[in-house]
């Protein structure tokens, strides 16, 4: 269930007759998973993929799946995280969370939360976001809209459909929520659900470090490309993780990419023949991360060189050089867990 | 500061045609493959002579300063003349010869301008 999404190619799913799908919808308190969160239940309380939405909710969602399969119902699960001994231990954070408990039957493409998964992940394999619009009540329906405001599916009337549609900008940009929407002076609660594409992690340098890079950001779901000027480098051998193997001037390569927040750029061949060229290409775009493997003296090297050219220290202040968060570590696995560690810290909006 | 140095980091700090052709007469791509120098080096001819002589390269200070002094050394020359400038010539230029593990950083762009030479020839 990567990126939140229904696998459709999932074995375990394939055969399915019917799962229940939950998804955190609201949360009051402090809860450890994102509004969004997903977890699939087969028949028997059989957990299918990896993801769980965790603690006592995983617990009460197992309880429900089976009646919910049968009877192809649809419920909001309102689960109070109180615990009165733990409370008073310190042991929990409290709260409440609300999770939507719907059936869905993977191999009916007429299933609407099945068919607009499928719509999302053809949105995300064309690097676009896209958000899913489902109702909290009443009968299952989904409404698809991607992020050039191109719209799938139905909300069951067309008022509807518009109405989610001008809110849809707003989720896309700010995350996922409940919202109530108003059609024939009927008011009705839905769950804007937000899907943004993976990070893209482009991996300059393609030595030790940039192996330890691939491996761990694919724990992280991101996609990973590796890039180098030298062939015996840049190998399938190497790299089995890696999503994409480019050979040839880093610099040129990475000007035809598009740059966005979710483009992360890490320079790890710790040569400033490549360095060089792809900051003079890079430090003015508008990509989510810039960072350069180095010290702090060769940081202002770089910085100074870059100066002399005609970049301001706005534009210098984008890289990240020492690259990285402080973790103590030296080795390759552990500079690249302190790499990613940085690169998700951004991207969660810390400052470092 | 030798000579050399004095030469190479001077070209490297302000290297003479970086940069790409619209229209190319010929070109070529070089690479040293275990440090990683990449060049492209792209000539347009007009008249039986090099008009114009640019390259791009992701490499060091050496191979950088070795392909502005070729790029500005050739511009009017006739591509037999231009084909007959020699690493003696480039050595000459740089300020010395370049110690024994770098040579091939400062014969890159020498061996790449030549090949892009060649392409222009096959062109006409």
């Amino acid at each position: 269930m990567a990126h939140g999404l229904i696998d459709h190619d999932d074995p375990l799913l394939r055969d399915e007759t019917g799962v229940a799908l939950a998804t955190l919808v609201s949360a009051t308190g402090s809860t450890a998973k994102k509004l969004g969160a997903k977890m699939l239940v087969g028949r028997s309380g059989r957990l299918i993929g990896g993801v769980t939405i965790g603690g006592c909710v995983d617990a009460q969602v197992i309880e429900a799946a089976d009646a919910l399969i049968d009877r192809g119902e649809r419920r909001l699960l309102s689960i109070s995280l109180d615990d009165d001994e733990a409370w008073e231990m310190g042991l929990t954070c409290g709260g409440a969370v609300d999770v939507l408990l719907e059936r869905i039957t993977p191999a009916n493409a007429a299933d609407p939360i099945t068919a607009a998964h499928r719509v999302v992940h053809a949105a995300l394999d064309r690097g676009a976001s896209a958000v899913i619009v489902t109702p909290i009540d009443g009968a299952a329906a989904a409404l698809v809209v991607d992020e050039t405001g191109v719209r799938y599916g139905t909300l069951g009337n067309s008022a509807l459909d518009a109405a989610a549609a001008t809110i849809v900008p707003d989720v896309a940009a700010s995350g996922a929520r409940v919202e109530s929407l108003e059609a024939s002076g009927v008011s009705q609660r839905f769950f804007f659900d937000r899907f943004a594409p993976p990070t893209t992690l482009v991996i300059i340098g393609a030595g030790q470090i940039a192996m330890s890079l691939t491996r761990l950001a694919r724990e992280l779901e991101m996609r990973t490309m590796v890039i180098d000027g030298r062939e015996r480098y840049a190998t399938r051998e190497r790299f089995p993780d890696a999503d994409d193997i480019r050979v040839g001037m880093p610099s040129e390569i990475v000007a035809s990419l598009t740059p966005n927040k979710r483009v992360a750029v890490v320079l790890v061949a710790h040569d400033y023949k490549y360095e060089l060229p792809v900051l003079r290409q890079l430090v003015r775009e508008p990509v989510g991360y810039l960072g350069m493997l180095g010290s702090k003296k060769r940081g202002v090297a770089v910085r100074a060189l870059l100066r002399e050219e005609g970049f301001t220290d706005d534009d210098l202040a984008r890289i990240h050089t020492p690259i990285g968060l402080d973790l103590g570590g030296k080795s390759p696995p552990e500079v690249a867990l302190s790499i990613l560690a940085e690169v998700v810290a951004i991207r969660s909006g810390k400052r470092v | 500061m030798s000579a050399f140095r004095a030469v190479v980091l001077e070209h490297f700090r302000h290297p003479r045609n970086r940069g790409s052709l619209v229209d190319p007469s010929g070109q070529a791509e070089g690479a040293n493959p275990l440090c990683g120098d990449r060049i492209r080096v792209q000539i347009r001819n007009e008249n039986d002579a090099i008009a114009e002589a640019r390259f791009t390269a992701d490499a060091c200070a050496l191979c950088i300063a070795s392909a502005s002094l070729l790029t500005e050394h050739v511009r009017g020359m006739r591509t037999s003349d231009a084909m007959a400038v020699d690493a003696a010539w480039l050595h000459e230029s740089l300020g010395g010869e370049p110690p024994a593990g770098r040579r091939k950083c400062a014969v890159l762009p020498l061996d790449t301008l030549r090949r892009a030479l060649a392409d222009a020839a096959m062109a006409t």
